[in-house]
């Protein structure tokens, strides 16, 4: 069992899958070991004199669930409720179940970890707050959210 | 052999004798000479000791087999039981539940012997019964030991030693520690070999750790072993211990040991994979005080989490189990009308309207099932009443009655430090010493009362003394003195708002905490306690005659009646045990006081919550429309919630926000509504 669990370490280290999102023009991944599940937009039930970025609870199976809009957090302009949005369902150890609502999920994508490049903190833009690193995939650039940070209360 | 799949029965099971033995000592005190009393009590005491026994718990075990000898005594009739001897065995009752505490936590009974009350039980038999010769003595090693003596052939030297083992040796050796080998021999009358093995198996853990043995320990739990077997084990502990350890085993012929002279022992650098694996496999799952290396102690056995278990009557399950079935009729009934009538037919609406009662029995039971007498929390409080009187030198009697009404398990569980709180508050403050008594032509034994009934969704307990009461007066320059209230605030507060200023938190303070209690301390936590458990309290007190505490709690707490409402297109549920009554007011009636709206109904000044406001929305109804409120009570305060609409009353099942989204006070939870939507549920109290 032990070994078990240490080898699968071993091997995520090396590499890891990640599900590329959109939000705006940009691509998010996120690791999809957090991923509980990926569920239609639905009716929001908003919950009143909570943080903004918050936008409400849902159910999902009989579950209430919190949901919260990535872009509020981030700083980016509301989300614009479309046919290709989600809301991804996390689970972290830190702050249970969430979901958070992407504008659009494109694909499963496998990095290892030297394409990934990690981001100085320097940026100005609050953004950079929220990622942790920088996968190359493709020619492509996505960027890799810190889960942790985008749940972590404001 | 492991014991730990029965410690949930085994807890459960002590603290159900720990309680009657409570209740039936108390008795003993009132009717020392019952026989019923006194055969009860020996009956569970005796279960006790067994159960202890059986568990491997030594120290519970000795403690209870000398009240048992007490008890024995007792019953004999050669002792007679006296306060001092109560007062003994009351706290024979407190170490014994502190052990099982202990087992609950760590597995472990702990270390504590109690030798001190094992030596005032013993005094107090030898005092009583001079002949009776030192009774805590168990089991006789002395038919053991005689041939102990004799050399059995040390079969522990024929155990295959491999490598594994062999690096142990040297690590324990390094660390100054010693290694034995013992041979045990069962006796040919045993019957329960592996048992006594088990037990020896524990007993030797205590005192060092076992590395190998001969049969292997699969064997020995399967009894596949003649008389004798072998065991290596390593420890700083003298030898002589250890086999004294063993030796306390009843039904245990003999135990031999020496030192185990390991020849030529490689130490390799590490040990093999599967030492750990092997370690296991010998230790029974108990905690044992090895020393040894810690990276071989990693697979020491993980601490049991017992499970809180609530007993069911079969009666209860039964009753489940037959409306399991019906909602799979009426299921099946729901699938073929639809099938074959389509979703109109008369005969559908006739299956919904079944599979609602079914679903309405089936809350009903399962609530039934989840719920227990109080009598668990309140059969401990004669006890402490008795011993209050004694530390208060007040004479009192506790009265109680509705010990058998039945509430949800948690809330019985939340419910016995608020209630202690009170009884004592009441022994202490509430009742006068005998000589006020007296000269008040009260009779000189103060009585206090603990009712529990049931009143419609609700349960009330209240706690009733015909002692002083509350001295308004003496409340107010109390809490003008604290800085709670001014003076002048204090000249036009009512008694009830001077009562209210108990539970104030900063009426409260440290300093005056008595022994017993301190005057109003804590008051602030039985409200809170209370009011998180959805409840509420409530003084009534008259000077010179006495107070009441009442308490009133919700029967459960995870399924509720509600009333929808709309507020600005949103829905939201609110909780129909705080709903007084629904107006229609028209906007001329509202009235302005000091900026805040109210309206006067029937002779009483509301004050007026518009929930649109307060959930930051806007109302979707013109001002100049009717306003509909709900009248919602908080204790003796109204207030009147104005929403948009309202959409009916609905049982709801309460579901948490999280701890994500758990900082809006005024909402208490949500809940699922029928469409799948969440709906949030507004909480009453909080708004007021």
């Amino acid at each position: 069992m032990e070994q078990l669990k240490l080898t699968d370490t071993v091997e995520t280290a090396e590499t890891a899958q990640y599900i590329v999102t959109k939000l705006g023009a940009e691509q998010y991944g996120i690791d999809i070991r957090y991923i509980d599940n990926i569920v239609r937009m639905q009716h929001i039930t908003r919950v009143p004199k909570v943080a903004n970025y918050l936008k409400g609870v849902i159910n999902l199976r009989g579950e209430v669930i919190p949901v919260m809009s990535i872009r509020l957090k981030m700083g980016l302009p509301e989300d614009e409720i479309t046919k290709t949005t989600r809301i991804i369902i996390l689970k972290l150890e830190q702050h249970g179940t969430i979901g958070v609502m992407v504008d659009e999920v494109r694909e499963v994508v496998t990095l290892s970890s030297d394409s990934v490049e990690k981001v100085s903190y320097n940026s100005k833009e609050g953004v950079s707050d929220f990622i942790f690193g920088i996968g190359k995939h493709e020619g492509e650039l996505i960027s890799l959210l810190d889960l942790n940070m985008v749940a972590m209360e404001k | 052999m492991d014991v730990n799949q029965y410690l949930g029965i085994f807890l459960d099971e002590t603290r159900e004798h720990l309680e009657n033995l409570n209740a039936q000592i108390l008795n003993l005190e009132q009717s020392p000479e019952d026989s019923d009393t006194i055969n009860e009590i020996f009956r569970a005491a005796h279960s006790l000791k067994g159960m202890a026994g059986t568990m491997g718990y030594k120290r519970m075990q000795t403690l209870t087999h000398d009240m048992e000898n007490v008890f024995s005594e007792i019953r004999n009739g050669s002792i007679k039981a006296n306060s001092n001897l109560i007062d003994i065995l009351f706290q024979c009752l407190d170490a014994l539940e502190e052990y099982t505490n202990n087992i609950q936590e760590t597995s472990d009974e702990g270390t504590n012997d109690n030798k001190p009350l094992i030596d005032q039980l013993n005094a107090f038999l030898n005092d009583n019964k001079g002949q009776k010769e030192e009774a805590s003595e168990k089991e006789k090693p002395e038919e053991k030991k005689e041939e102990a003596s004799e050399d059995a052939g040390r079969h522990w030297m024929d155990i295959p030693i491999g490598d594994p083992e062999k690096h142990v040796f040297a690590v324990a050796r390094e660390q100054g520690k010693q290694v034995y080998g013992l041979d045990v021999r069962v006796q040919e009358t045993c019957i329960l070999k592996a048992a006594r093995a088990f037990l020896i198996y524990k007993a030797v853990e205590e005192k060092a750790e076992i590395i190998v043995c001969n049969p292997s320990a699969q064997d020995i739990e399967d009894e596949k072993f003649d008389l004798e077997f072998s065991l290596i084990v390593v420890s700083d502990n003298p030898l002589e211990q250890i086999i004294q350890a063993a030796q306390n085993v009843s039904e245990i012929e003999s135990v031999t040991g020496d030192v185990f002279e390991v020849q030529d022992v490689p130490v390799k650098e590490q040990g093999q994979e599967d030492v750990p694996a092997k370690r296991e496999e010998t230790k029974p799952a108990a905690v044992s005080q090895s020393n040894a290396p810690a990276k071989q102690n990693e697979k020491k056995a993980a601490k049991p989490v017992v499970n809180r278990t609530v007993r069911v009557d079969i009666e209860k399950l039964d009753v489940l189990m037959n409306l399991v079935s019906e909602l799979i009729i009426a299921k099946n009934s729901l699938v073929s009308a639809s099938s074959s009538e389509g979703m109109t037919g008369a005969g559908f609406n006739e299956q919904i309207e079944y599979l609602e009662s079914v679903t309405t029995n089936l809350h009903e039971s399962v609530m039934k099932v989840r719920m227990v007498p109080i009598e668990s929390v309140v059969s401990k409080f004669p006890r402490m009443i008795r011993e209050l009187s004694k530390k208060l030198d007040k004479k009192m009697e506790l009265y109680m009655s509705g010990e058998e009404t039945e509430l949800d398990r948690t809330v019985v569980d939340e419910i016995g430090d608020p209630l202690m709180h009170l009884l004592r508050n009441s022994a202490d403050h509430g009742l006068e010493s005998a000589e006020v008594r007296a000269k008040r032509g009260k009779p000189e034994v103060g009585s206090i009362f603990l009712d529990a009934y049931q009143d419609g969704n609700n349960v009330v307990i209240e706690v009733r003394d015909d002692g002083n009461g509350i001295d308004t007066e003496a409340v107010k320059a109390k809490a003008i003195e604290r800085g709670v209230i001014t003076p002048e605030q204090g000249e036009s507060m009512t008694e009830k708002d001077i009562i209210g200023l108990l539970f104030h938190a900063g009426f409260s303070t440290a300093k005056q905490i008595s022994d017993v209690s301190g005057r109003g301390v804590g008051l602030d936590v039985v409200k809170s306690k209370i009011e998180s458990l959805s409840g509420e309290v409530e003084v009534k007190s008259k000077l010179g005659e006495g107070s009441t505490w009442i308490i009133r709690l919700p029967l459960t707490l995870a399924i509720i009646q509600a009333l929808m409402v709309i507020v600005g297109g949103e829905k939201y549920a609110i909780s129909l045990g705080s709903i007084q009554t629904i107006e229609d007011i028209s906007p001329s009636e509202i009235k302005l006081v000091g900026n805040s709206e109210v309206i006067s109904l029937r002779g009483s000044v509301i004050p007026l919550i518009r929930l649109s406001k307060e959930l930051d929305i806007a109302s979707l109804k013109s001002p100049e429309d009717n306003l509909i409120v709900v009248i919602v009570k908080k204790g003796e305060k109204l207030a009147g919630l104005v929403v948009d609409e309202l959409m009916g009353q609905q049982e709801i099942v309460i579901k948490s926000l999280g701890r994500y989204i758990s900082k809006c006070k005024i909402i208490s939870g949500a809940t699922i509504l029928g469409d799948g939507e969440v709906a949030l549920i507004l909480d009453a109290n909080a708004l007021i």
